[in-house]
C-alpha cells in the first residue's frame, strides 16, 4: 500500500472566503486531518455542501466536491452513496442550510440511514447574508430581522435526529481539533447515517456565541463517568439537559442501512453495463400482449 | 350498422370497479385485433364521485377519442346527467334501473335504450352486488357482437390470482348478462358490431409504462420521485423492474429531494430520472437551474394535468409548456420533448437519455393525462434497436491540473469524468465558474461560459427527435399540435382528406430547442393554419408566433375544461374557418349548413 497521505493533500489551491479566525477553518483541517488519518484518498471522496459561509467548505476540500443548491445537500449526498457505494460520502452544512430550509431533508435522511456523514457547522447566526437569526439562535437574540430579539425557539438538532431514528450522533468543538478529528474519523467509520454537530463560531456577526462562551458552556460526555452511548434514553435526557451543552459521541446504533434495505448490489451502480444483451428486456412487453 | 368502430364509456362512482371492466374491454377489444385508446376521466378521490372510463375502438392506429360516445353503460343516473348529450345520434346506453328510473326528459329517442337490472341480477341470481360489472360485460358483449371466448379468456386471466370461486363467479356473471339480452332484447339491435381480426404482434399500454420502459431500455439506473397524479405509475413501474437490473427507485420526501437526488446520481455516473406533474414541476425548478449550470445529465418526465395550483389533478392539459421552456432564474440549455402516442412514449423516454448524457442538460419528456395514462394498441417495441451513446465520457485516469471539467470546446460539451476516477476531483459550484470549477465573478470568464453553455443548443439540433408531418404535404390548410392531441387532429386529418379536403398536420416531437426552420418552412405555403392546445393562452401557438410574426391567417383552436379533444372539433374549426361553413363562420360567404365529414 502507498504512504499514507496527509492533510495537505486534501487541500485545494482555492483561497478561502471566510473571516479571519472563523471556526470553520477548524472544520476543514480536522476533516483534512480525519481523511488522512483513516487512508482516504481524494478521488475516492465524494464530498458535498450546502450554502452559506459553511457551504463554501466544498471548495477547500480536494475531492469530488458539490456544491448544490441552499439545503439541499442531503438528497444530493443519499444519492451519491447509492449510486456509488464505494465511495466515502460527506455532506457539510450550516445551521440554516440542515435546519432551517434543509431541514425536511435533514430528517429524512435520518430516517433512510445513508452510509454518509453530515457535519452541521453550527455558528448560531446567517453568516453570509451578514448575521440574522438562524434555527440554532437563542430566542431573544437581536438581529437586523429580529430587533424585537428572535421570537422563535432554538431547534435541538441531535435531539431531533435521535427522535427520528439517528444512528450516530456526536457534537464537537472547532476550537478541539484533537476531539474533532477523532469524532469526525469515528462518525465516517460508522455504517449508517452519522451526524457531527460541531460547535463553529462566527467572530463577525456573533458576539455572544463566541469561543470563550463555548470553552465556559460545554462538556464532553465521555469525561462524565459511566456514560453509555447506546443507551437512547440517557442520550436524550442529556441532549434535552438545561444546562452545558454535551460534547463526544453522543448516541450511536447498528441500525441497517438504506443501502442494505434496498438490497443494492455489491458493484457500485455506476459500474453497470447499459450496452449489453437486451434480451431479458425485450421480454418485458410480453405482459402486454 | 356500424362496423368496428366504437367508442363505449362506462360511468358509474369511482371505486365501483368500473375501472377494472373499461379495462376488461379494452383488451376484449384488443385481442379482437381492434386498434385500442383509452381514456380514464375519474375524480380526484378513491370512493365516490363520478367516473367514467372510455374505451375507443376501430381499425386504425393512434386515434384519440371519437366523435362522440357509441355506447355508455350507465350504472347511475348520474352518469346518464352527465353524458347523455355526448352521444351519438343512433348510439345505445345501458342503464341499471335496479333503483333508479331515467325520467322522460332525460331519455333521448334519438338513442336506443337498453334498461338492465344489473344489481338486482347480480344480487338474486349469483348473490354478490359487486359483479354487476361483469354482467353488464355480458350485457354488452351481447349487444355489439364481442367474442364470447376471448372476453371468457380476459375474464378468467384477470381474477385467476383470486381463486377458482371468484373466476366462477364472473364467469357466470357474463352468462347471466348475455341470457338477459337474449332474452329480452333479441329484436333489439345496438347498430354496432364487432368482427374479429387477427390480433398480431401487437401491446396493449399505458403510456406512463412506455415512459417507464423506454427509460429502463434508454439506461436509467436511478429513479427518485415523488407521488404525484397524473405520474405516479412511472415510479411505481420503477420501483417494480429497475432493481432486476441493478438500478434503484428511492420514494422521496417531496419533489425538491427527488430532484437534487437525480443531480446527485447523474453526478456521479448513473443514468437517472424523476417523473412528475406540475406542482412537483414547480418546486424542481432551482434545481433544474443548478442541473443546466453544473452541465449534470438529467431526465424529468412531466406528466401535466390541469393547473394552477392543485387545478384538477385527474384531468388533462397542456398548459405547463412555457413552464418547462421558460422556467428558473438565469438561462441553462434545456431539451423538451413530446411523445405523440404511446408507442413514441417509449422511443423518446428512452431517447431522452441519449440526449440529456450528450449535451449535458436537463432533458423534460412532457405528456399528459390523456396520453401518459391512457392506454393504447402499438406494435411489439423494437428494443433492440435502442442504442446508448452516453457522449463525452473520460474513463482514463486523466492528470489532476491538466483536466478541466468545464472545459471550453467548440460545440459546449466538455468530457465529464465521475468520482472515484484517478485525478479528475473537481468542484461543481452552483456558483459561476472557471473551466476548472473554480468560482470566479470574473466578467470574461462568465461570458465565455455563458456561451458555451448555451452553444450546445445549437450543436444538438441534429440529435432531437424531428416532427411528423402527417396528411397531404402541399395541403394550403396546415395544423400544428403535440402530445395527446396527436391522435384527434391525425383522424381530423384523415377524414378531412377522405373528404377532399387536403390538410396537413405538424406533429411537434421537439418543442425545445424550438424548430424554429421547419416551423417558418411550414407556414410558408399554408393559407390556414390551426394550433391545436389544451391551453387558455395559447402557448405553442405564441411560440410559433415569435417565428412567424403575427399571421392573421392563424387561428387558435384550444380547450381548457379539463378534457381532450374529440376530432370533431378540429373539423369544425376548418370548416369554420377555412372552408368558412358552418355557423360560426366569419366570412359573410358561409353556408347555413356546415359539412359533417363522414368517417
Amino acid at each position: 500500500m502507498a504512504a499514507l497521505l496527509t492533510p495537505k493533500d486534501f487541500a485545494t489551491a482555492t483561497p478561502s472566503w471566510w473571516c479571519a479566525g472563523c471556526g470553520d477553518y477548524g472544520v476543514l483541517s480536522t476533516l483534512k486531518a480525519a481523511l488522512a488519518e483513516l487512508g482516504k484518498i481524494p478521488k475516492d471522496v465524494a464530498f458535498v455542501s450546502g450554502i452559506g459561509c459553511s457551504g463554501k467548505i466544498s471548495g477547500y476540500l480536494h475531492s469530488y466536491a458539490f456544491h448544490g443548491v441552499h439545503g439541499r445537500a442531503l438528497p444530493v449526498a443519499t444519492a451519491v452513496k447509492l449510486a456509488n457505494r464505494d465511495l466515502t460520502v460527506i455532506a457539510a452544512g450550516g445551521d440554516g442550510d440542515g435546519y432551517a430550509i434543509g431541514a425536511g431533508h435533514f430528517l429524512h435522511a435520518v430516517r433512510r440511514n445513508p452510509n454518509v456523514t453530515y457535519i452541521v457547522m453550527d455558528n448560531q447566526t446567517y453568516g453570509l447574508t451578514k448575521g440574522q437569526s438562524s434555527p440554532t439562535s437563542a430566542t431573544g437574540y437581536v438581529t437586523g430581522t429580529s430587533p424585537q430579539g428572535n421570537p422563535d425557539a432554538p431547534i435541538n438538532g441531535l435531539a431531533v435526529a435521535l427522535a427520528a431514528g439517528g444512528s450516530f450522533l456526536a457534537r464537537g468543538f472547532s476550537a478541539h481539533p484533537k476531539k474533532l478529528v477523532d469524532l469526525i474519523k469515528v462518525a465516517i467509520e460508522h455504517d449508517g447515517f452519522s451526524i457531527v454537530e460541531v460547535m463553529s463560531p462566527c467572530v463577525t456577526y456573533n458576539k455572544i456565541n463566541t469561543y470563550a462562551w463555548f470553552k465556559e458552556n460545554t462538556y464532553y460526555v465521555d469525561e462524565a463517568a459511566g456514560y453509555d452511548p447506546g443507551n437512547r434514553s440517557a442520550a436524550f435526557d442529556t441532549l434535552l439537559a438545561e444546562g452545558k451543552i454535551p460534547l463526544g459521541v453522543l448516541y450511536r446504533d447498528n441500525r441497517p442501512t438504506l443501502e442494505s434495505l434496498m438490497h443494492l448490489p455489491a458493484d457500485p451502480l455506476t459500474s453497470l453495463d447499459l450496452h449489453g444483451p437486451k434480451k431479458g428486456l425485450a421480454a418485458l412487453q410480453n405482459a402486454y400482449r | 350498422m356500424t362496423r368496428n368502430d366504437i367508442e363505449i364509456m362506462f360511468g358509474g362512482q369511482a371505486g365501483d370497479g368500473s375501472l377494472t371492466t373499461g379495462d376488461l374491454i379494452a383488451s376484449s377489444f384488443k385481442k379482437m385485433g381492434l386498434e385500442v385508446y383509452t381514456y380514464k376521466d375519474f375524480p380526484s378521490r378513491i370512493r365516490g364521485g363520478h367516473t367514467n372510463y372510455v374505451i375507443r375502438a376501430g381499425e386504425r392506429t393512434n386515434y384519440g377519442m371519437a366523435d362522440f360516445v357509441d355506447g355508455l353503460v350507465a350504472f347511475d343516473l348520474e352518469a346518464v346527467e352527465a353524458h347523455i348529450e355526448e352521444l351519438r345520434p343512433g348510439g345505445f346506453v345501458v342503464f341499471d334501473c335496479t333503483s333508479e328510473k331515467v325520467p322522460d326528459a332525460m331519455r333521448r329517442s334519438d338513442v336506443t335504450w337498453y334498461d338492465v337490472p344489473l344489481a338486482r341480477i347480480a344480487k338474486e341470481e349469483l348473490g354478490l352486488e359487486l359483479v354487476r360489472n361483469t354482467i353488464s360485460l355480458g350485457v354488452l358483449g351481447k349487444l355489439i357482437g364481442m367474442d364470447p371466448a376471448i372476453v371468457r379468456a380476459n375474464v378468467t386471466g384477470v381474477y385467476e390470482r383470486k381463486g377458482e370461486k371468484v373466476v366462477d363467479l364472473n364467469l357466470r356473471a357474463i352468462e347471466a348478462g348475455e341470457a338477459y339480452v337474449e332474452k329480452h332484447y333479441a329484436e333489439w339491435p345496438s347498430g354496432y358490431v364487432l368482427e374479429a381480426r387477427p390480433d398480431g404482434e401487437r401491446l396493449l399500454m399505458m403510456g406512463n409504462d412506455a415512459i417507464a420502459y423506454g427509460s429502463l431500455v434508454g439506461g436509467c439506473r436511478f429513479m427518485a420521485g415523488y407521488p404525484i397524479t397524473p405520474a405516479t405509475d412511472v415510479l411505481e413501474w420503477m420501483a417494480k423492474y429497475l432493481p432486476a437490473y441493478g438500478g434503484v427507485a428511492v420514494q422521496a420526501e417531496d419533489e425538491l429531494a427527488a430532484i437534487n437526488m437525480v443531480i446527485g446520481a447523474a453526478f456521479t455516473g448513473v443514468r437517472a430520472m424523476t417523473a412528475t406533474s406540475g406542482p412537483g414541476q414547480a418546486l424542481m425548478t432551482e434545481a433544474i437551474g443548478l442541473a443546466g449550470v453544473l452541465e449534470i445529465p438529467v431526465v424529468v418526465i412531466e406528466c401535466a394535468r390541469t393547473g394552477p395550483s392543485t387545478g384538477m389533478p385527474t384531468k388533462t392539459e397542456q398548459s405547463n409548456l412555457n413552464h418547462l421552456i421558460f422556467s428558473g432564474h438565469g438561462e441553462i440549455p434545456r431539451v423538451v420533448l413530446a411523445p405523440g402516442t404511446v408507442e413514441d412514449s417509449f422511443y423518446i423516454a428512452a431517447r431522452a437519455f441519449d440526449i440529456a448524457e450528450k449535451y449535458q442538460c436537463p432533458v423534460f419528456v412532457l405528456t399528459e393525462q390523456a396520453l401518459c395514462q391512457s392506454k393504447a394498441t402499438l406494435p411489439l417495441l423494437d428494443v433492440a434497436s435502442v442504442e446508448v451513446d452516453r457522449g463525452k465520457i473520460v474513463t482514463e485516469p486523466v492528470v489532476f491540473g491538466e483536466y478541466q471539467r468545464f472545459a471550453l470546446t467548440e460545440d459546449g460539451v466538455s468530457p465529464r469524468v465521475f468520482p472515484g476516477l484517478e485525478g479528475g476531483m473537481h468542484l461543481a459550484p452552483g456558483s459561476e465558474h472557471s473551466p476548472a470549477g473554480v468560482i470566479t465573478e470574473k466578467s470574461s470568464n462568465r461570458k465565455a461560459m455563458m456561451e458555451k453553455r448555451l452553444r450546445k443548443l445549437v450543436s444538438m439540433k441534429d440529435d432531437l427527435p424531428r416532427a411528423i408531418v402527417h396528411g397531404d404535404p402541399a395541403a394550403e390548410i396546415a395544423i400544428f399540435g403535440y402530445g395527446s392531441n396527436r391522435g384527434p387532429i391525425a383522424e381530423a386529418v384523415d377524414r378531412l382528406g377522405r373528404a377532399g379536403v387536403p390538410v396537413r398536420f405538424f406533429e411537434f416531437r421537439t418543442l425545445w430547442p424550438f424548430p424554429e426552420e421547419e416551423v417558418a418552412a411550414f407556414v410558408a405555403e399554408a393559407k390556414h393554419i390551426f394550433v391545436v392546445e389544451n391551453n387558455f393562452t395559447g402557448q405553442l401557438e405564441r411560440l410559433i408566433r415569435y417565428v412567424t410574426g403575427p399571421l392573421e391567417r392563424m387561428k387558435l383552436v384550444n380547450k381548457y375544461d379539463g378534457k381532450p379533444f374529440r376530432p370533431i372539433e378540429i373539423i369544425d374549426a376548418v370548416e369554420r374557418y377555412a372552408l368558412l361553413r358552418g355557423p360560426d363562420a366569419s366570412n359573410g360567404a358561409a353556408q347555413a349548413v356546415p359539412l359533417r365529414v363522414k368517417r
